[in-house]
């Protein structure tokens, strides 16, 4: 076991997560928690948006999908589903360091950490490959939007913090592959990724960071159909411990008004439906653009409000003099 | 704008607040708490008065995979802070100790509690680096701030025993041989508490906000019931709500942290230096002030109930806190304790 000297490090012979008796002892126990869709297939969960969640930042956000209330929540200690949690901090744009070779436009960094307790495993503090690749992810499909040239010079961070992420897949299945729905493909991922392009663009967008357009971010994947077996349907915004068996999946970072795709990211197998899928996924995009507009809209009201009210209140206030 | 106005008919020079506060920091926040028409309602540049606390808000409970959790805001400062336990198994200990000082009876309720210290379990940190504050960006290893800051939150919940090792030791109880035999105790298990601290966003006073979310995420946290389980010979949890326990806290110490804000001598020899004990500094205050002061104070849990004790002090870089003044500064700190205690009272008692 790696000690980190920098960090309290955990006992040396290892710890492990607890294991519930009732999953190993009743075969049914997990599968009759199992939450369901109620939504349609096309019907997205809400989502919440606020900005200027980080004062001392140019420009920050935290987006949250709320759970949806379970009832078999209260019954188990076995949680029903997560809820995605972001936050995001952007830092700059400033000159880059003397040192820098020279850059005609603004250099762009992204970084996505997940909390430790993000996910059903503990996650260590340092960066896993995982959250490299989701944010090179997020830089693609942020660096399509940002208009650089109007920034020489100059570097900007976008720091993105996943306090919550959504599942891979139901509890357990990881580990059994049963029906191939835990096989490894970290669906999850994809809602995360969706919810950091839009919290990040609405972060961007609180900065004052020019933009060519508002870049969100939305998911869709073809899953088996519950009703009728083998029968494949698309659904927008999966949540994957809802769904027993995911085929394939696509997340997109969107630009509703030039209808420019930034980003595409496609898992499974996907069959003919490619084209399906990635239009389910703009779908999805379009959804969570008209929560982010209001949301900026409103914010950009607040703070011509403020800037009015802090007109008023500097004539009242007095001027500090500058004394020695 | 009447500014304008006074600036030519006075040769005072006159700035904006932003531009005073960046180019000369330290003057700023004298000119601020130097009111010579009111010396009374002098205030601080983030409009407080130099005692005056931030009204801290904290939401529990809110984060799914956590036994408990906590999302605390003081002013513009939010921390999130996540308690997680796991398990760490007996055998896997490579130096176990050497009693079972378990005997379920409350004669060793308060003793007890070296394991939580040698076989490590309690494992807290702390993450600054999400982009809380400008100068911290990701991709860095902790700052040596990040590391004081964690291990003196460890340290302090080493010395105040706020844990019981009790709650957290997993014991078996074999079904006895024959009838007469006593049984015999085991520590099969032991729950480890990984404690992880997040800054969202960082104004000043890490350590008071990072304290007081560990303290509400302790005061939240739900072990489920663990069992040895001789079947499977492992150790298994039971996912029923109603049996699972909270910890039972000893106490609720609560930090508060001042800043000294040295006033420069202004030559002449009538007014000499004034200094000012900020309570709770903002990021800007801290970035002036020298010398700070962290009081920990607990009403309850000692002795007689609202019998205040001071469970820690911490001083550092000057010399103008004396005796007098560190007696004034357990009195806020007391004041203080009320309102967090009150804001923590909801916390834990569902």
């Amino acid at each position: 076991m790696n000690s980190d000297r920098r960090r309290i490090n955990a006992p040396a012979g290892g710890t492990s997560a607890p294991v519930f008796a009732r999953t190993l002892k009743e075969p049914g126990h997990l599968q009759s928690l199992r939450p369901l869709r109620a939504r349609a297939p096309d019907e997205l969960r809400n989502i919440f948006v606020q900005t200027g969640v980080v004062p001392s930042a140019s420009g920050s956000a935290y987006l949250e999908v709320p759970s949806a209330p379970s009832s078999v929540a209260a019954s188990s200690l076995i949680p029903p589903s997560s809820s995605l949690k972001i936050s995001c901090s952007v830092q700059g744009p400033k000159p880059l360091p003397r040192s820098a070779p020279f850059s005609p436009s603004l250099l762009l960094t992204t970084t996505i950490k997940f909390a430790p307790f993000a996910s059903r495993t503990r996650r260590g503090y340092i960066r896993d490959s995982v959250e490299r690749d989701l944010g090179v992810h997020l830089e693609t499909a942020l660096r399509g939007v940002i208009i650089g040239e109007r920034w020489p010079k100059s570097g900007v961070e976008v720091i993105v913090t996943v306090i919550e992420g959504d599942e891979d897949a139901w509890w357990g299945e990881g580990i059994t592959g049963a029906n191939g729905a835990g096989n490894g493909s970290r669906w999850g991922l994809l809602n995360v990724l969706a919810g950091c392009i839009t919290v990040s663009s609405a972060a961007i967008a609180d900065a004052g960071i020019d933009c060519v357009d508002l870049v969100s971010g939305g998911v869709a994947a073809m899953v088996r159909n519950p009703r009728d077996k083998g029968g494949v349907i698309r659904v927008l915004d999966p949540c994957p411990s809802e769904h027993e068996e995911i085929l394939a999946g696509c997340v997109v970072g969107y630009l509703a008004a030039r209808d420019e795709v930034t980003e595409v990211w496609m898992k499974g197998d996907l069959g003919s439906s490619l084209e399906e899928l990635v239009e389910g996924a703009t779908h999805a995009a379009v959804g969570s653009l008209s929560v982010l507009k209001e949301v900026l809209l409103e914010s950009v009201e607040g703070k011509l409000k403020g800037q009015a009210g802090g007109l008023q209140r500097r004539t009242t206030q007095q001027d500090v003099e500058m004394v020695g | 704008m009447a500014s304008a106005n006074t600036a030519t008919s006075t040769p005072a020079l006159s700035f904006p607040r932003p531009i005073f506060a960046a180019i000369s920091p330290h003057s700023f926040l004298q000119a601020h708490l130097s009111n010579p028409t009111a010396p009374n309602k002098a205030f601080r540049a983030n409009g407080r008065s130099a005692h005056e606390f931030r009204t801290p808000g904290i939401k529990t409970g809110a984060l799914t995979h956590c036994h408990g959790s906590a999302v605390v805001r003081v002013g513009n400062t939010s921390v999130v802070c996540g308690v997680r336990g796991e398990i760490l198994r007996a055998e896997d200990i490579a130096d176990p100790p050497s009693s079972t000082p378990d005997t379920g009876n409350e004669v060793h309720e308060d003793g007890g509690d070296d394991e939580l210290d040698s076989l490590r379990l309690l494992v807290p940190n702390l993450e600054l680096n999400t982009g809380s504050t400008p100068s911290n960006i990701p991709g860095s290893a902790p700052s040596s701030t990040a590391q004081t800051l964690i291990t003196r939150i460890r340290s302090l919940l080493l010395s105040t025993r706020i844990l019981r090792a009790r709650d957290l030791r997993i014991v078996y109880t074999p079904p006895p041989a024959t009838p007469d035999e006593v049984p015999d105790r085991q520590v099969k298990a032991y729950w480890t508490l990984y404690v992880d601290i997040m800054f969202i966003s960082l104004d000043g006073n890490a350590f008071d906000s990072a304290w007081l979310a560990v303290l509400a995420a302790l005061r939240d946290t739900r072990l489920p019931k663990a069992f040895f389980d001789q079947e499977m010979e492992t150790i298994l949890c039971s996912d029923i709500p109603s049996e699972a326990a909270p910890l039972k806290l000893r106490g609720c110490p609560v930090a508060s942290t001042f800043a000294v804000f040295d006033g420069w001598k202004d030559g002449d020899a009538t007014e000499g230096t004034e200094d000012w004990v900020l309570s709770d500094p903002d990021a800007f205050e801290e970035g002036v002030c020298q010398e700070s002061v962290c009081v920990v104070v607990d009403c309850v849990g000692g002795r007689g109930s609202g019998q205040e004790q001071i469970r820690r002090i911490e001083k550092s870089g000057g010399g103008v806190v004396g005796r007098e003044e560190m007696r004034g500064l357990v009195k806020r700190s007391v004041d203080r304790w009320t309102i967090c205690e009150g804001v923590l009272k909801g916390v834990g008692s569902a």
